[in-house]
């Protein structure tokens, strides 16, 4: 049966990925270039037997076959089309064969675009990198196998949680991984290289762009989970500090403070030691939030005890990773000794203060996450680390960087003196404290948002001056170039809206009565009722909710209360979005005589937190399509 | 061994596409050296388009073209190996070996003992006619453990108590350290006591719990065997260990919750 031939194919890939491991190397080290080339072939056989697995679990979702106990676990006949096909991902061991699938994806990529990367190079790489597809391809087949058949089917299967019972479910996830997982192509070339002990100018080369494409997906990823929490549960909030958004979120700094590094190693040959550590750093983040959600440690860390199994896999899996890496590391750190030096105030200065800024972020998070798990674990009590901590933390350490992100890209290279600089910003300077005192006169008075918007104004008029520079310049205007222009203005539009959202959104908790009316931020939300409503796998209400502006009509808004066949309830916002504002309703619960407990919120600029997020993707994805990596290599 | 004929076929296409390539393999795409040249030669090109936009100053543009060509410099090595003819067919041979025997191997360690029919998945078997397969299944695999723990499941199910735990008995005698064993026998041998948690029904309990203290379901049964003796102080301690431990959404904490404040109740009392 198909089921069979699924997990068989699972067992076949990780029989493959042995062999990757074991031939190509003997073709490396005896100079048997017919066996290292095997290993493109290799890849390509264990990508599409994984393939096979994925999709084959997937048929069964879509055809209801509850004799597999994932899927009777997870999904049941009632289920929407869409929904099942991505519940094969709604709970653990379809996750991770989700995790094993998009690094296959990624490492037929690799292999297939990679025709100007030397052969050896690439060949160790997709070594490396099988090496990390058979561990987890080991974890899959011996502690969490999704085709593990029920002895007796049931006739019905469960109700995926009906939190994942939305189209967020079907898109964040696979990014959130292709980012993750993308995290363990840098990983491999730098490891490559430090095994090879070839640290050189072609490494360098051809691990940015991927480190770029990983890190847009990341941020993809991430955006996409902030826009879905926003909407799916109830409560208006974009971003939780949650442990398993962090868990996503370090990762994510230390991929930033990597391509930034990478591209100090590509362009002056320096860093290259951090540009290695940030290599290693990410993907071992990446590998310890795969840990600390799939262990249940979050949960509770006695959830660990209690199914010890997995967790301990991924643990010793994680010590196998980064111990291996940093011998490796300290084994080849003298040939990544070479004196480049520059001056206090430079470019490569700018982006040393990055970095750093970026590594120190990413600790105070690891910190906030892990004192309470360590805290349980010694018996010392429960406590939990919130938002006000990360937020006291956090926002003190980005803020030197966002400033610094509008000066560096002015600074030259290697040395530069004070008073160019000065004079090259000062017309800068004029404009942001102007424009930020006008704010101040005619918008508001709110500090926080006036520091946003100083940082805003800086970054733009940072990006405009360095864009009509560029131009004047008559220089070609290069990919890389347009990619940090969108970035570094995604970060600013980033700012502006977390800021006047957080500080200047409005939020009320009320009953209300049919025909009753409230006004927030000159918006008039009148309630006209419920009517009930059932679709195939839930019933529930809906609320009616016209809002009016100035007594003209702008919104018809329909929130809903819906109650899953395990009687589990769920809200489901209604939103009236605009670039400018978000009018958000959501409904409470029932409270007699046509009353509801209804929360409304309006919520300024909140779009721009998800633009600023795409558009720090887009640049990325623009940076790793720059000219330099198409370069023509002649042997 | 399940469905053997579509995993041969499986293993001989993989076998079939690695021989292709080992008996006609992918040339190189470059060496290490053409490439570093390339980059460094690139690098070049871009620090005279720095200079022109004035991203870096005309003193430093020496000292950064001369990295640049000591870099290059000692990323060239002298010592070009030749590459290594192969004979393909041993190599392919060996691939073949690997493949059929680790992949077959651990997939018969891996695969379930029986595969429910297309039938059965249309069309629910009663539990009478379950049990029946179950029996036959056992017949001819008499030391499958998941196979009697389902039969005992299933008996109880059906109301046959003593032939629930001589299936219960069987399975344990093979894995004495399954909790869910353990504790699916316990209650079997409570029904047959009248709901009484005692005797070889307690000892099951108390190898469960010695086993891992941290379980839910075995925490919830120790407390009931507790409650029972009367320790109600130790039952208490029992469920509220087992509410700390279960989510706040988990399906059975209505229960011990229930069961909990039954007992508190009686202390009151």
């Amino acid at each position: 049966m198909l089921i069979e031939v699924g997990h068989f194919a699972l067992v076949l890939a990780l029989i493959i990925s042995v062999v990757l491991i074991v031939i190509p190397s003997i073709g490396l080290y005896q100079n048997k270039i017919s066996l290292a080339q095997l290993a493109k072939p290799l890849v390509w056989a264990q990508g599409f037997w994984i393939a096979v697995a994925f999709f084959v679990l997937m048929s069964a979702f879509l055809s209801n076959d509850f004799s597999v106990k994932y899927v009777a676990d997870n999904s049941n006949t009632q289920l929407p089309l869409l929904y099942k096909a991505s519940a094969v991902w709604g709970s653990h061991e379809g996750s991770l064969l989700l995790w094993v699938f998009v690094l296959s994806l990624w490492t037929v990529a690799v292999s297939i675009f990679s025709k100007r990367i030397p052969s050896d190079l690439i060949n160790q790489t997709l070594i490396v990198l099988g090496a990390i597809s058979f561990g987890f391809l080991l974890f899959l087949l011996f502690t969490s196998n999704p085709f593990e058949r029920l002895m007796m089917s049931p006739l019905e299967g469960r109700e995926l949680n009906p939190l994942l019972q939305d189209f967020g479910l079907a898109v964040h996830p696979p990014m959130l991984y292709m980012g993750y997982v993308g995290l363990a192509i840098p990983f491999a070339f730098v490891l490559s290289a430090l095994i090879r002990g070839q640290l050189d100018s072609t490494w360098i080369r051809w691990t940015r762009p991927w480190a770029l494409v990983s890190w847009s997906f990341l941020t993809i990823g991430i955006t996409l989970g902030s826009w879905w929490a926003y909407y799916e549960l109830g409560w208006g909030g974009w971003w939780f500090w949650d442990p398993v958004e962090n868990a996503s979120f370090m990762p994510w700094l230390v991929a930033t403070a990597l391509v930034h590094s990478l591209s100090v190693s590509e362009k002056r040959g320096a860093f290259k030691q951090w540009t290695v550590l940030l290599a290693i750093g990410g993907f071992s983040l990446s590998l310890l939030g795969t840990f600390l959600v799939r262990s249940g440690v979050l949960t509770s860390v006695h959830a660990f005890a209690t199914d010890p199994t997995r967790g301990l896999f991924i643990l010793i899996f994680l010590f196998v990773v980064i111990g291996g890496s940093l011998v490796l590391y300290t084994w080849r750190s003298s040939l990544l000794q070479q004196s480049n030096p520059f001056s206090l105030l430079s470019r490569e200065t700018g982006l040393l203060i990055n970095n750093i800024l970026l590594v120190t972020a990413m600790l105070s998070v690891l910190l906030g996450t892990l004192y309470p798990l360590i805290l349980d674990t010694l018996n010392l009590g429960k406590i939990s680390v919130g938002a006000p901590y990360f937020n006291a933390v956090f926002v003190p350490i980005m803020i030197p960087g966002v400033i610094a992100l509008a000066v560096f890209p002015y600074v030259r290279w290697k040395k530069d003196s004070l008073s160019r600089v000065f004079n090259l910003l000062r017309f800068e300077w004029i404009c942001v404290v102007l424009l930020t005192f006008l704010s101040w006169v005619f918008i508001t008075d709110n500090v926080f948002v006036l520091v946003a918007v100083g940082l805003f104004i800086w970054v733009v008029n940072h990006v405009l001056v360095l864009f009509i520079k560029r131009l004047r310049s008559k220089a070609k205007l290069s990919m890389s170039f347009i990619g940090m222009i969108i970035a570094h203005l995604g970060i600013a539009v980033f700012v502006l809206g977390a800021t006047v959202t957080t500080q200047l959104g409005i939020e009320k908790d009320i009953k209300m009565n049919i025909g009753e009316t409230q006004t927030i931020a000159g918006h008039d939300f009148v309630f006209n009722g419920v009517i009930p409503h059932s679709k195939e796998n839930y019933s529930g209400f809906i609320g009616d909710i016209s809002v009016f502006k100035n007594t003209k009509k702008v919104a018809q808004l329909s929130p809903e209360k819906r109650y899953y066949q395990t009687g589990m309830p769920m809200t489901e916002a209604s939103i009236d979005p605009s670039i400018t504002r978000d009018l958000y309703v959501a409904l409470g619960e029932g409270l007699g005589g046509g009353a509801w407990s209804v929360r409304i919120y309006y919520k300024p600029l909140v779009r721009w937190i998800w633009l600023g997020g795409l558009m720090i993707a887009l640049g990325a994805l623009f940076a790793a399509i720059d000219r330099r990596y198409f370069l023509r290599v002649k042997s | 061994m399940i469905l053997a004929w579509q995993f041969i076929i499986m293993i001989a296409l993989s076998c079939a596409f690695f021989a292709w390539f080992l008996f006609r393999p992918i040339n190189e795409s470059l060496s290490g050296e053409d490439s570093n040249i390339t980059i460094n030669k690139q690098r070049h090109d871009e620090l005279k388009s720095d200079i022109n936009q004035d991203l870096i100053a005309d003193d430093q543009y020496q000292a950064a073209e001369s990295e640049i060509i000591s870099t290059l410099a000692t990323e060239l090595r002298a010592d070009q190996k030749e590459s290594i003819a192969i004979k393909p067919l041993p190599w392919t041979l060996a691939i073949i070996l690997i493949l059929s025997i680790l992949s077959l191997g651990i997939y018969s360690q891996l695969a379930p003992k029986m595969i429910p029919s297309e039938n059965s998945l249309s069309e629910p078997m009663s539990m009478s006619d379950s049990i029946e397969r179950l029996q036959s299944f056992i017949e001819e695999n008499p030391s499958d453990f998941q196979a009697l723990k389902m039969l005992g499941l299933a008996q109880i199910g059906i109301g046959n108590v003593n032939e629930s735990i001589k299936a219960f008995e069987s399975a344990y005698l093979i894995n004495s350290k399954d909790i869910d064993l353990l504790l699916q026998f316990a209650s079997a041998i409570a029904a047959s006591q009248d709901g009484q948690f005692d005797g070889k029904s307690k000892v099951l309990i108390d190898e469960a719990l010695s086993l891992d203290s941290q379980s839910i379901q075995v925490l919830y049964f120790s407390g009931i065997v507790s409650a029972h003796e009367g320790n109600l102080n130790d039952a208490i301690e029992f469920w509220e260990k087992a509410l700390y431990l279960m989510s706040n959404d988990h399906p059975d904490r209505n229960i011990i919750e229930e069961a909990l404040g039954t007992v508190l109740n009686l202390q009151v009392k």
